[in-house]
């Protein structure tokens, strides 16, 4: 079927075009791994010793194990925060006539179509007009509103796929709305709740622009490796990217895996 | 949906997630329009004059549109194929697998990503290497910290959140209206003007629309790979703000860049509208 439309020779093409394209994407990263394990206080080629050193560096400074912990918590945080609101959000919209609907819809998901800076900057001006200084609560909220759109979609397409009738049936039975909840709608969502929450959490530990704007003093992980980018190289920087890459690349794919497979086939069943 | 019987008051479930949003985003974005229409000589269009009258700023308004621009069309044309491949030569159950084969830096660090690529383009990375290797000339790329490689990174990670729409668009026409334009003689090149091409812009352009938003409003990839002395309006912004605490200049370049979203953005909107329209008609 798919050589209608793609003749041989196009599809050497296409296949050489998306091998150059992986390459181009993964270069870098795979140029950053190993030279997280080069020795040699400059990153350049060629590759000397193989050495752990970075590593072991990493582990004992204490500013990088720090904002570690703070970024784990932050995104936590953040990701039950806007799984939670964008549950019920995307309940209401899903099962209940919702006055101006898109209106609302709009405004939810609106983070997500504007740049990021913007929604950082805002609560920044914000808060330092009525007198407020930034700190990490405000990270908390801006990176909560910054992922609910995300939260709010997935968890959306999930729930408009389930029949209005699994519900009624279990309300008609003496059920209130409360139960029906708890104990159907969110078991069928299981997946797509637990893929959400992976995926903000990735989304929101990330997060730079946000977090940079509505924190000064106390700061997350990818501030911390900020100010190393900006301020002077820090060798150990590769072992840092490289271990944030495979953390966040784990949990996303993971997210990704059960959003494209379990869904598909917990519908099907 | 199907029925809306379901609930009958959806208030108690909407309104967290709306408090949110009205209290940290529509009231941040309220408070900073005005920020920007006040200045010390009261209400009025007094900072956008400022601003215009204000060369480097301007120049770094001229320089975020061009960077957004460019990466943006890039972006464009790259997806294409990519996502061609994916939907076109690949089978049904490997697809999700090649789509996230492209995707997946796309869910870890930007900056990261952008550091990393530092590694690989400065005038002592890899690929200067590689050609002192090869040729045995010591030549100084100068690519990195130049609006060029601001472009190259954002036109990458662009092209990732293209292909991602245009695979949405191009895995859901239906195989057998493909299927009955073949067998009614259709070439591959006409099947692609006449079908593909038509059902596949509207995901191609929400693509569009939503990398030229990042774009235009990154500040990790221009200030690591583009450098600082030729800034971009977000690294204007940023400096203003955490440098001298000019609230209402912060607000007015924030509040220009939003307009310029807009503006830029709009027009992509309406044309996707138009085609989904001709589409379902």
């Amino acid at each position: 079927m798919n050589n209608l439309i793609v003749s041989k020779s196009m599809s050497v093409a296409l296949t050489a075009f998306f091998c150059i394209a992986l390459f181009v994407i993964y270069l870098p990263i795979l140029v950053m791994i190993i030279f997280s394990f080069n020795s040699g206080k400059y990153q350049t080629l060629p590759f000397r010793e193989p050495t752990f050193e970075w590593y072991v560096n990493l582990i004992a400074d204490r500013s990088f194990i720090e904002s570690f912990f703070t970024s784990i918590v932050m995104a936590s945080l953040a990701s039950l925060a806007a799984t939670s609101l964008g549950f019920f959000a995307a309940y209401a919209f899903s099962k209940a006539k919702v006055p101006l609907h898109t209106l609302f819809l709009g405004l939810i998901l609106c983070p997500l179509v504007i740049p990021i800076i913007l929604i950082g900057i805002g609560i920044r001006l914000q808060v330092v007009s009525i007198g407020i200084q930034p700190a990490l609560w405000l990270v908390l909220i801006g990176q909560t509103l910054y992922v609910l759109p995300l939260a709010v979609i997935n968890l959306k397409n999930r729930i408009d796929k389930i029949p209005n009738s699994i519900e009624e049936a279990a309300i008609s039975l003496g059920s209130s709305r409360f139960t029906s909840i708890c104990l159907i709608l969110v078991p069928i969502c299981a997946p797509t709740i637990f893929a959400t929450i992976l995926l903000t959490f990735t989304f929101s530990f990330d997060e730079f622009v946000i977090a940079y704007f509505l924190t000064n003093f106390e700061i997350t992980l990818p501030i911390r490796i900020w100010t190393s980018l900006v301020t002077g190289f820090e060798p150990k920087i590769n072992a840092v990217g490289t271990a944030v890459f495979i953390f966040s690349l784990t949990l996303g794919l993971i997210a990704q895996f059960i959003l494209l497979f379990k869904q598909t086939e917990t519908q099907k069943n | 949906m199907v029925g809306s019987s379901n609930i009958t008051n959806p208030w108690p479930f909407l309104l967290p997630a709306l408090m949110l949003s009205c209290l940290f985003f529509l009231l941040p974005t309220i408070n900073m329009i005005f920020l920007s229409l006040t200045s010390e000589s009261g209400i009025g269009f007094g900072n956008f004059r400022d601003f215009f009258a204000t060369p480097h700023l301007t120049q770094a308004l001229m320089r975020s549109l061009l960077v957004a621009l460019f990466s943006t069309v890039i972006a464009g044309f790259v997806a294409w194929p990519l996502a061609y491949f994916i939907v076109f030569c690949v089978k049904e159950k490997w697809r999700p697998l090649f789509l996230l084969a492209i995707l997946a830096p796309f869910w870890t660090s930007f900056t990261i990503r952008a550091f990393s690529w530092q590694l690989v383009l400065s005038d002592n990375g890899v690929i200067a290497w590689l050609i002192e290797q090869l040729t045995g000339l010591s030549i100084a790329l100068g690519f990195l910290y130049t609006m060029k490689a601001s472009v190259f990174g954002l036109a990458l990670f662009g092209s990732m959140l293209c292909t991602f729409t245009l695979y949405g668009a191009l895995v859901s026409i239906d195989k057998k209206v493909i299927e009955a334009a073949s067998t009614l003689g259709a070439k591959p090149l006409q099947i692609f003007r006449d079908i593909i091409l038509p059902l596949g812009l509207p995901g191609w352009l929400a693509g569009i629309v939503l990398s030229f938003i990042v774009c235009i409003g990154d500040y990790a990839v221009p200030t690591l790979l583009g450098g600082g002395l030729k800034p971009v309006l977000a690294q204007i912004m940023l400096s203003v703000l955490k440098g001298t605490y000019n609230l209402s200049q912060a607000a007015t370049i924030a509040t220009i860049l939003a307009t310029t979203v807009i503006i830029c953005a709009a027009p992509l909107v309406l044309l996707r509208h138009i085609f989904r329209r001709s589409i379902l008609a």
